[in-house]
């Protein structure tokens, strides 16, 4: 970790319905390069939302938020920015069915190789760091939930992003496995050098990230 | 992992909804290309037998043309009635002798055209009279056989050899006179390849006459066929024209444009239902694919790349339907022929028909996929991503 901000989040506001529901209520939030945060709160509480305000899958009403150098509030296209510096790993792993592990891992690579040799070395390399490299040819319908978000991690990985952002990852694993996970993402954390959002309701899991940002209606509680 | 063989096996990850994709585009194909080849066998056929093989034009009597309000009283008044046969017979002999002489004539051949109804048969078969040397005037290839040599031979045409179930060496008596088939021949005009030829003397010796029905006439090298039929006509007013100016020939021609249109609307309809299957499997397989798009959006892709996912399915789906369809409007045209429901008419195959079948099949599975492919370009990734 640095002094470096990669995130700048200034009087963010999102709302829905014309303002009738606000989801994010001024919005404040700096994030060094290289930090693990997680974003704590209850369901409802906006962490979600703010994770993917972050993402760029979602544009702010008002305020600012720059992210990697990239103002997220200008109103063009962010799928370069998503695919180069941003790794997502959801709750649900969201694999696709009909592939197997190693091409559900090289699947954000088709937007940025084309070298085929290349795709599949990253990908065996990184199915094998998240200790599936004996499953690079099954496919996610063959394995255990734990394996599933192990690949969605691996898929996380494979543009060399800056940051990861990863909601619930454990929320639907067992403890044991949600352990299993946690302990992965934090050894990711220190190897690959990446800023590390987490979003979750679960203390103990909250409790692994450098700070812990709560959150309450919209806002940032602490 | 290359980007066309995720396309591919996206494609067969629901089968049963890309078979019907395929079905609706084959249906269109299939009609495009099985209707294409019967409605234009037909033009063909139909144009070859009024345009007279390979001589240049034909001339026939000024009242052939005129109907049933003419001076001649149309087709039924030139006919005579003689031991059964019902002939078409208005033109002097010496009038073809007299067009031979015309500078610009290279050659012109009299043709007697008579119909009897042979005994056991129902439908007439139509008798030609016609010079042995002047056959490959009015389009006559021996398929089998050679031709007659004297009174007593006869050769027929294909699809009458067939009818009547006979063959080469076999006796046909026609008005007590039998003859020795000694030739099959075909013209690719369906009402020729249902008769039979025999000397011109032969058959004016059998209906008792003297003239001839019509006269098919080649222009010498570097005649104009128009202008030697133009000048035809105005030797002859009101006595002969040529196929060009029938009436009969534009009726003729009205009825394949009507044929020709009401093919189309067929097809049209046809590949309107399997436009529609195409854009509902495709709008299906975006729609069930809502939450994967939103995470390949997630993960970089760019609308371009989604775009290019899903027109690439909807081609392949055409593609493999077009191709399916080709088979099977071939085979089903083919069927149609070879079973005589189609009776006498060639399938004409051109390459022009086939890019029409492909073209349009293809264009319909681009643009059956190009809406569902806009939409699952436009999605919301964080809509996308709660889909359930």
């Amino acid at each position: 970790m640095n002094n470096e901000n990669i995130i700048e989040i200034k009087n963010l506001i999102k709302s829905y319905d014309l303002g009738g529901i606000v989801a994010l209520d001024q919005i404040n939030l700096e994030i060094k390069k290289g930090e693990f945060v997680s974003i704590m709160g209850p369901s409802g509480s906006g962490k979600s939302t703010l994770l993917n305000m972050i993402g760029a899958l979602d544009q702010a009403n008002e305020g600012s938020i720059k992210v990697a150098g990239y103002d997220l509030m200008e109103n063009k296209d962010f799928s370069s920015f998503r695919s180069k510096e941003i790794g997502f790993i959801f709750q649900l792993h969201n694999l696709i069915p009909n592939l197997t592990a190693s091409e559900n891992v090289q699947i954000p690579m088709l937007q940025t190789t084309s070298s085929d040799e290349e795709m599949i070395n990253r990908a065996a390399e990184l199915l094998k760091s998240v200790n599936l490299g004996n499953r690079l040819d099954q496919v996610p319908t063959k394995l255990s939930g734990g394996e599933r978000q192990r690949i969605a991690i691996a898929r996380a990985l494979v543009n060399h992003p800056s940051i990861i952002l990863a909601d619930e990852p454990t929320g639907a694993l067992d403890s044991k496995m949600g352990d299993i996970i946690l302990e992965l993402l934090r050894e990711i954390h220190k190897k690959e050098d990446v800023t590390l959002i987490l979003v979750t309701h679960e203390d103990y899991v909250a409790k692994s990230a450098d700070r812990i940002i709560s959150m309450m209606d919209g806002k940032i509680i602490s | 992992m290359k980007f066309r063989s995720l396309i591919i096996r996206n494609i067969f990850r629901n089968k049963s909804r890309s078979f019907l994709a395929i079905l609706g585009i084959a249906i269109g194909a299939a009609a495009i290309l099985g209707l294409g080849l019967v409605t234009d066998g037909l033009a063909a056929s139909t144009q070859q037998a009024l345009t007279a093989g390979a001589a240049d034009f034909s001339v026939i009597p000024a009242s052939f043309g005129q109907g049933p309000g003419g001076s001649g009283g149309g087709f039924g008044t030139n006919q005579s009635t003689t031991s059964g046969f019902s002939t078409e017979q208005v033109i002097n002999q010496s009038t073809v002798d007299s067009i031979q002489q015309m500078s610009g004539v290279a050659s012109a051949a009299g043709v007697l055209r008579s119909r009897i109804v042979l005994n056991g048969t129902q439908q007439p078969l139509t008798m030609l009279g016609i010079n042995s040397q002047n056959l490959a005037m009015d389009n006559v290839q021996l398929t089998n056989g050679s031709t007659f040599t004297n009174s007593n031979e006869i050769i027929l045409g294909r699809t009458a050899a067939s009818g009547l179930n006979k063959t080469i060496g076999d006796e046909l008596t026609i008005s007590n006179q039998t003859f020795k088939i000694v030739g099959i021949y075909q013209t690719g005009d369906f009402m020729s390849d249902r008769g039979a030829i025999v000397s011109l003397t032969t058959l004016q010796n059998l209906t008792n006459t003297t003239g001839v029905s019509m006269i098919l006439v080649k222009a010498s090298n570097g005649t104009s066929a128009d202008s030697l039929s133009s000048k035809i006509e105005q030797t002859y007013p009101n006595q002969l024209t040529t196929s060009k100016s029938l009436s009969g020939f534009n009726r003729m021609n009205n009825g394949i444009q009507t044929i020709e249109s009401g093919s189309w609307a067929v097809t049209l309809i046809a590949l309107l239902i399997g436009g529609v299957m195409v854009v509902a499997t495709m709008m299906k397989s975006v729609s069930d694919r809502t939450r994967e798009i939103g995470v390949l959006k997630a993960v970089g892709w760019d609308k371009r790349r989604i775009l290019r996912l899903i027109i690439g399915e909807s081609m392949i789906l055409a593609a493999i339907g077009t191709f399916i369809g080709l088979i099977i409007g071939l085979g089903i045209a083919e069927v149609l022929t070879s079973s005589n429901i189609l009776h006498g008419i060639q399938l004409a195959f051109s390459g022009n028909l086939l890019l029409r079948a492909v073209g349009v099949a293809l264009f319909l599975g681009i643009v059956g996929g190009l809406y569902p492919a806009y939409r699952a370009s436009r999605l919301s990734p964080t809509e996308a991503l709660r889909y359930e």
